[in-house]
């Protein structure tokens, strides 16, 4: 008897093409966002903001309105499209760098204003796009093309803890930092992704989910080398858990 | 606060008409970030808004506010913001965007003085920032000068309408007197037919292809083509929807320029001039962009000057020239930033560029 | 015909409500008007003032070097805007907070202590309706009708109890008998 184990979502465009580097944990996380709208039936309801970086291309493969924000504005954007059509699901996908650094402001603010938008963030340590320069999440002595020598506190000061920050926010309903560097940490990166839709279908608040990721192209590694490196190096310091949310309180 | 009192003229403030007349012209969404000398436009805004259950927000910043404009547009709803110079300066890069995505911004910039913080003081230094603007590539955006407070409600509306007829973002460029000062107006109902943006609008793709607003390009050809539709649709706009006030000028040997509430001064100055028998012409352009160059060139022909009066150091002036193309002479006369000058300098101006 | 006022004094005397209220008249007069307050520059010196501009055609401009008439309420509106009246126009004066002094002899000085009238009157603030009165009696080119009407049209809901107050104030100003100097 044959079984089934695995399908392309539902949510995906038929005829996508896989264009995310050997290794990149973007595939997986699509796919979560993909199985997650499948199962919460929002496919044809929802308006995604997307922003600049490889974050961006979600909209070649999910099958959904989106609007590409300027770098950074994402979540305002998303605030403009939520408070026009309250009825629609909204939410955006970004990478760290959109999201928590030339975009932090929006984000606290949209987490603070407690808008009912879902937020998904990518967390690589790194510039991906651009070819792997430090970023507000690169850690303490990690080597980049703009940290040649590693990060030190003198030149780059500290990485930030998303996660951390944005469950701070009085409006926020939800937020979860999580991995994709086994099978159980997948499943549970499903469930916070799905939270974080629920949130806001319940009109509880902001939705949030911190996704640590890999990037072997710019990390100069193997895919397994690679999730070895979010294992040891990255989950110490951006540890997972989920830091806020109020349907369990 | 009035919303629509056709046939009866209110007493209101430049600020308040403006805001006042947004609501009326179906503005479903406001967004901003306090500015003197527009603050009053968000207070107002804040309130109807709220009572009429449309979309407010208080935004962190300009660069947030016009952001949610964009993404309030990209859904087929009205959506406006409204700040000032330096703030302005802030938002070039998603005008930029909004060109691009083809989508109907309005964005009412109440000028003061720059560059850098400046002051309050009035000023027409954002000539340039309008109509040729900050933001990245080749875009234009449509650019409507009111003079005077009915006039200003009346270029709301159209500032909507255009806006949503050719799906490019609106700026009406209004000044600091004219966003403080009080004068009677008739708030209309909305001149204009609703226009359907179901065709592009992003609602969900239910029963549709997914639809997707951006501005990335993938290939050259793609950019190429692009580019040559964004200027297809303005050669239309100036086709079609050049305003200009024009006056004396069949026979003026002078005809003098210019813009916002400062041509109120210039045209005071002009008739008190033909009442002295000199041959004194008048013309201001009410849409910046589309400029009327073609009828600047015209009058050009049979003038035999022109004078520009700007309170700047001289930004419309190069509009003028290029539309003149060398035929006559076109003199400047301005100051960076202040009162406007009064009839008596203005006198003295043209006087001046007339010996 | 294009006039225009300039009402001065300090924060709290209401001199951009009497502005308002007088540019109201005009329009309701079907006359062409624009109310224009201090703004910028202006603002800085203590006084508060606004300027009223009305014209039978469309009005030419604001924020003009000199006016036809101004009222000042305080010493320091008088000391600034004493030289911005025009030759031949009219300085009205509020005796109670400024000097009675002419510097000039190309303008009318008109007198009154327009602070003690209100006090009398039983609410100080009603110094700005006074002025406005008297202003109508000196330019009559308004009906104190009119005046109250568009008082009514000012005032918020919430204040309309205040308009009987106001209206007299305005009436004992217009009735008032003007002490004039100058030319």
């Amino acid at each position: 008897m044959e079984t089934q184990v695995f399908k392309v979502p539902d949510s995906f465009k038929k005829d996508f093409k896989y264009t995310f580097c050997p290794g990149c944990d973007h595939g997986i996380a699509i796919r979560l966002v993909g199985e997650v709208m499948d199962e919460l039936g929002i496919r044809e309801n929802t308006i995604a903001a997307t922003s600049i970086g490889c974050s961006v291309t979600i909209y070649d493969f999910l099958d959904m309105d989106s609007i590409e924000a300027p770098h950074g504005r994402a979540l305002a954007v998303a605030t403009g499209v939520k408070r026009a059509n309250p009825d629609k699901f909204v939410f955006t996908y970004s990478g760290d760098g959109d999201f928590a650094s030339i975009g932090i402001a929006e984000s606290l603010h949209t987490a603070l204003r407690g808008e009912s938008i879902s937020s998904i963030c990518i967390n690589n340590t790194t510039y991906g796009m651009t070819g792997g320069q430090l970023g507000p999440t690169t850690l303490m002595g990690q080597i980049t093309t703009t940290s040649p020598t590693g990060r030190n506190v003198e030149y780059y000061g500290y990485p930030v803890k998303i996660a951390e920050h944005i469950a701070l926010c009085d409006g926020t309903a939800f937020s979860a930092r999580v991995s994709l560097d086994t099978i159980a940490n997948i499943k549970k990166a499903k469930q916070a992704i799905k939270k974080a839709f629920e949130v806001q279908l319940q009109g509880l608040g902001f939705g949030f989910v911190e996704i640590l990721s890999t990037c072997p192209t710019n990390w100069h590694m193997s895919p397994e080398q690679a999730h070895e490196r979010v294992r040891n190096e990255m989950m110490p310091v951006f540890v997972p858990g989920v830091y806020k949310d109020v349907t369990n309180i | 606060m009035v919303e629509c009192l056709a046939g009866k003229k209110v007493l209101t403030k430049g600020n308040y008409a403006i805001a006042n007349a947004a609501v009326i012209a179906g503005c479903d969404c406001y967004f901003g970030y306090p500015i003197t000398p527009q603050s009053e436009i968000g207070e107002f805004m804040s309130g109807k808004m709220q009572e009429l259950k449309k979309a407010y927000v208080s935004a962190e910043s300009e660069l947030a506010a016009i952001n949610m404009a964009l993404g309030a547009c990209a859904t087929g709803k009205k959506a406006m913001t409204s700040s000032s110079s330096c703030a302005v300066s802030l938002m070039q890069e998603a005008l930029s965007y909004a060109t691009s995505d083809e989508l109907p911004i309005v964005l009412v910039s109440v000028m003061r003085c720059g560059p850098g913080l400046g002051n309050i003081f009035p000023s027409q230094g954002d000539y340039n920032q309008s109509t040729i603007g900050g933001g990245d590539g080749d875009y234009k955006v449509i650019v409507l000068s009111p003079s005077n407070v009915q006039e200003a409600v009346d270029l709301t509306y159209k500032a909507f309408y255009l806006a949503q007829k050719y799906r490019n973002p609106v700026i009406l460029l209004a000044d600091g007197l004219l966003g403080q000062m009080m004068e009677p107006v008739e708030f209309s109902e909305y001149p204009y037919p609703e226009i359907d943006n179901s065709s592009w609008a992003l609602s969900g793709a239910k029963g549709r292809a997914a639809r997707i607003i951006r501005s990335y390009s993938p290939t050259e050809d793609f950019q190429c083509e692009h580019i040559r539709h964004l200027f297809k649709k303005y050669r239309i706009i100036q086709e079609n929807e050049v305003m200009f006030e024009e006056l004396y000028t069949e026979d003026a040997d002078i005809v003098v320029f210019s813009f916002g509430s400062l041509s109120r001064n210039v045209k005071a100055t002009v008739k008190n001039l033909r009442a002295e028998g000199l041959k004194v012409g008048f013309f201001r352009p009410i849409t910046l962009f589309p400029f009327p160059d073609k009828r600047i060139s015209e009058i050009a022909d049979r003038v035999d000057k022109f004078l520009t009066i700007e309170v700047n150091m001289g930004q419309m002036v190069r509009d003028i020239k290029l539309a003149v193309n060398g035929k006559i002479p076109v003199e400047f006369f301005g100051k960076p930033v202040g009162s406007w000058p009064s009839v008596e300098d203005i006198e003295v101006a043209i006087k001046g560029a007339m010996s | 015909m294009e006039k225009n006022f300039v009402i001065a004094g300090f924060g709290g005397q209401g001199v951009l409500l009497a502005g308002e209220v007088l540019a109201n008249a005009f329009m309701l007069d079907n006359k062409n008007v624009t109310w224009y307050p201090s703004y910028g520059a202006e603002m800085r010196g203590g006084t508060v003032n606004c300027e009223v501009v009305m014209s039978d055609d469309e009005v030419s401009s604001v924020n003009k070097k000199e006016a036809d008439y101004v009222i000042v309420l305080n010493q320091a509106s008088f000391d600034k805007f004493e030289c911005k009246v025009k030759k031949g126009g009219y300085l009205i004066v509020n005796t109670s907070l400024a000097e009675q002094k002419e510097n000039r002899a190309d303008i009318h000085y008109i007198y009154a202590p327009i602070s003690k009238m209100a006090v009398d009157l039983g609410n100080v603030k009603m110094a700005n309706m006074l002025a406005l009165g008297i202003l109508l009696k000196v330019g009559g080119f308004l009906s104190v009708d009119i005046l109250e009407k568009a008082l009514d049209v000012v005032l918020p809901v919430h204040r309309k109890n205040l308009l009987p107050l106001n209206k007299n104030a305005m009436e004992i100003g217009y009735k008032y008998d003007l002490l004039v100097a100058g030319c």
